[in-house]
């Protein structure tokens, strides 16, 4: 019979003795010589051994009550058999251990995953959980976040106050069928440029306004925006941005922290592109706005038409990556406007539409 | 005693970074897709590991605990805190400012008194769970005095803004050692407060007014003070501990562990663990008569992973 070289502790004293096992039917004995008493056997009924887990290439086994006797080996051919003698018993056969002892590439594989599901939670489980808590956010704490951000972008920018004034003047008109209080403020600056926070303000470049012709146009720009803040476009895109930063802060349970990187990150409201679908939803609500007030649809053909201009300005990449699809969105809009009717003449809003140009001009 | 047991020993670590890695590998990848709820077993399996890869005169320690022992105590932190969240928001939600005042009072109050338990039940466990040929490592502390010390010494450090929290860590490293056996071999610490403030005091100038370059020299006399400080004892025979760890050694295993875990993004923590392990047994020398065949097995079993998972949950590291 086949006896293995160990090392034996009795849980009593820490002597070690070298010992030897041997592997019966329904036992282990271990034979040893005890310095005082001679010739030892002691034996484990193999039911109540036990193995102890370790990924080393150590073989321990412990047995009985506390404290419980310990035997260690490492002969490698013990595995196998016990293998053979104990088929059916599974302190030998973990599977995890069985996976940890078996291949490098098993565990290269393993990494692989893990670098794949990192990366693929960075770029696609992140941003759509990020844009579905920002469809959690209420709306009191939206507008807040947003008051915090305007605050912040408005100050890099020179405020014409005579036309935000006049402006908010023409937005108080139209019913933009929305329960966001709409501020307009416009500021100068040499770019035919707009862009919606969350919450209700929206920022447009003087040098937009002085190229737009008539009141449709700015009332389709209006109405644009007011949809991106209407359907939460902006705090989603906002989130969907900033989901590596907002993560760590979610997971830190930082509250201020989320005001902390959306405050310093507002600037980037200026180049945040929206995507196809969401670009597509607000040009539909814009529609749907401008036909309530009863207003031409053809302005927001030509609002596009002068947008797609400032591609050719000195900046074309700016506005490019705004409104990346022009093209199509005119085309869009030319075939719902051939199919308005029930337009009517809206003197007020012509007069407060003129009393901006009457400022443009000075 | 025999002669022969007169001389030093060491303790080594056989550790590799390539088998650790495995291990972390399949925890997180578990810890991942269990959201969360493997964390007890990856523990384990780490502990386990990292325990049988360390060999004091030819034999290696074990650890004893489990998962399934550890995700008990996890449970069980884990209700601690959502009680006590519960009650903290509870007293918020009545909107009587008093009420909600004293919820808050309480709850941190609460969270700080549970540093002490957690210090408490987590040296229970681990030195329970911890052995050596056999022979159970036992912490013999009691938690009623150790919160004592532990208010009492807090609420000095509060009062002298922090000045006393030198002394107050001595004290509790001498609670601690005098309270932990191994078999029928104690330990005690040796340290003492003023001592130690001294050395700190020290080391912070130097390290400020060298724009942290002194940072290594400062690490390596914190780590000596705290092994040469230690002593066990086995009957009347005192064993002492010396630390050999060199600020130069320091810089190389500080450094190193920077860069490895640096440029794997991560992924290299493991051998930096192997790295730290190998530097701590490789630098410390335990010299004095000991005798390793005569340790008596004297401690009680002891199950309860409470404290350690609290411990985990408010991040105390232990020693």
């Amino acid at each position: 019979m086949q006896k293995f070289e160990i090392s034996y502790y009795d849980g009593e004293t820490s002597v070690s003795h070298n010992a030897f096992l041997s592997l019966q039917h329904d036992s282990w004995i271990i034979e040893y010589i005890h310095p005082l008493f001679g010739n030892r056997a002691v034996k484990w009924e193999i039911d109540r051994v036990e193995r102890d887990m370790g990924f080393t290439s150590i073989f321990i086994f412990r047995y009985g009550d506390f404290p419980k006797q310990t035997l260690e080996c490492k002969d490698e051919r013990l595995l196998n058999s016990l293998k053979k003698f104990y088929p059916d018993k599974p302190f030998f056969d973990k599977k995890i251990d069985f996976l940890l002892r078996q291949s490098t590439t098993l565990i290269l594989g393993l990494t692989a995953s893990l670098i794949g599901l990192i990366i693929c939670s960075y770029v696609y489980i992140l941003p759509w959980f990020s844009e579905k808590a920002a469809g959690q956010i209420p709306v009191s704490m939206e507008i807040k976040l947003g008051e915090m951000m305007y605050e912040n972008t408005i100050a890099r920018y020179t405020k014409n106050d005579s036309l935000t004034a006049c402006v908010n003047d023409f937005v108080k008109i139209i019913d933009f069928k929305t329960d966001y209080p709409i501020e307009v403020t416009v500021v100068a600056e040499d770019e035919m440029n707009a862009f919606a926070m969350p919450g209700g303000h929206i920022v447009i470049y003087n040098q937009l306004l002085a190229k737009m012709k008539s009141k449709e146009e700015l009332a389709a720009l209006l109405a644009h925006e007011v949809s991106h803040i209407h359907y939460r476009h902006s705090l989603k895109n906002i989130f969907r941005t900033l989901s590596g930063y907002l993560a760590i802060s979610l997971m830190l349970n930082d509250v201020n922290g989320i005001a902390v990187v959306l405050a310093d990150h507002s600037n980037m409201l200026v180049n945040l592109n929206y995507s196809r679908n969401l670009e597509q939803e607000a040009d539909e609500k814009a529609i749907e706005i401008i036909k309530a007030n009863h207003l031409n649809l053809n302005g927001f053909v030509d609002l596009l038409a002068l947008l797609q201009t400032g591609n050719t300005d000195l900046q074309p990449f700016k506005l490019l990556s705004t409104h990346p699809l022009t093209k199509e969105r005119i085309a869009f809009v030319k075939e719902m406007a051939k199919g308005q009717t029930a337009m009517k003449k809206n003197d007020s809003l012509e007069q407060k539409w003129q009393t901006i140009v009457a400022f443009e001009k000075r | 005693m025999e002669s022969d047991q007169n001389y030093s020993r060491k303790i080594t670590f056989y550790g590799e970074g390539n088998k650790l890695f495995g291990i972390y590998i399949v925890n997180v990848l578990l810890t991942i897709f269990t959201l969360g709820l493997y964390y007890p077993w990856a523990k384990a399996a780490v502990l386990r590991y990292v325990y049988q890869e360390t060999e004091f005169e030819g034999s290696r320690f074990s650890f004893h605990g489990t998962g399934k022992e550890m995700f008990k105590g996890f449970i069980k932190a884990i209700g601690i805190f959502i009680g006590l969240y519960a009650i903290l928001i509870g007293a918020i939600l009545t909107k009587i400012n008093a009420i909600a005042a004293i919820g808050v009072i309480f709850f941190y109050i609460a969270l700080l008194l549970l540093i002490p338990v957690a210090i408490h039940g987590s040296l229970k466990y681990r030195m329970s769970r911890t052995s050596w040929r056999g022979i159970h490592f036992g912490y013999r502390g009691i938690l009623k005095d150790f919160m004592e010390e532990f208010v009492v010494g807090g609420l000095l450090t509060i009062a002298t803004l922090g000045i006393y929290s030198f002394w107050f860590t001595i004290k509790l490293r001498k609670y601690i050692f005098s309270n932990i056996r191994f078999g029928n071999i104690s330990f005690s610490y040796k340290g003492d407060g003023t001592e130690y403030f001294m050395l700190n005091l020290k080391g912070y100038f130097l390290s400020f007014l060298t724009l942290g370059i002194y940072s290594f020299w400062f690490v390596s006399d914190l780590f000596a003070y705290f092994i040469d400080n230690m002593r066990m004892n086995q009957e009347g025979y005192v064993i002492k501990f010396r630390s050999t760890a060199s600020a130069g050694g320091y810089f190389g295993l500080i450094v190193g562990n920077l860069l490895i875990v640096i440029f794997t993004l991560g992924l290299g923590t493991p051998w930096a663990t192997v790295r730290t392990l190998n530097f701590v047994f490789s630098n410390i020398i335990i010299e004095g008569t000991i005798d390793v065949n005569a340790i008596q097995q004297t401690e009680m079993d002891y199950k309860d992973a409470t404290g350690e998972d609290i411990s985990d949950m408010i991040d105390i590291g232990l020693i």
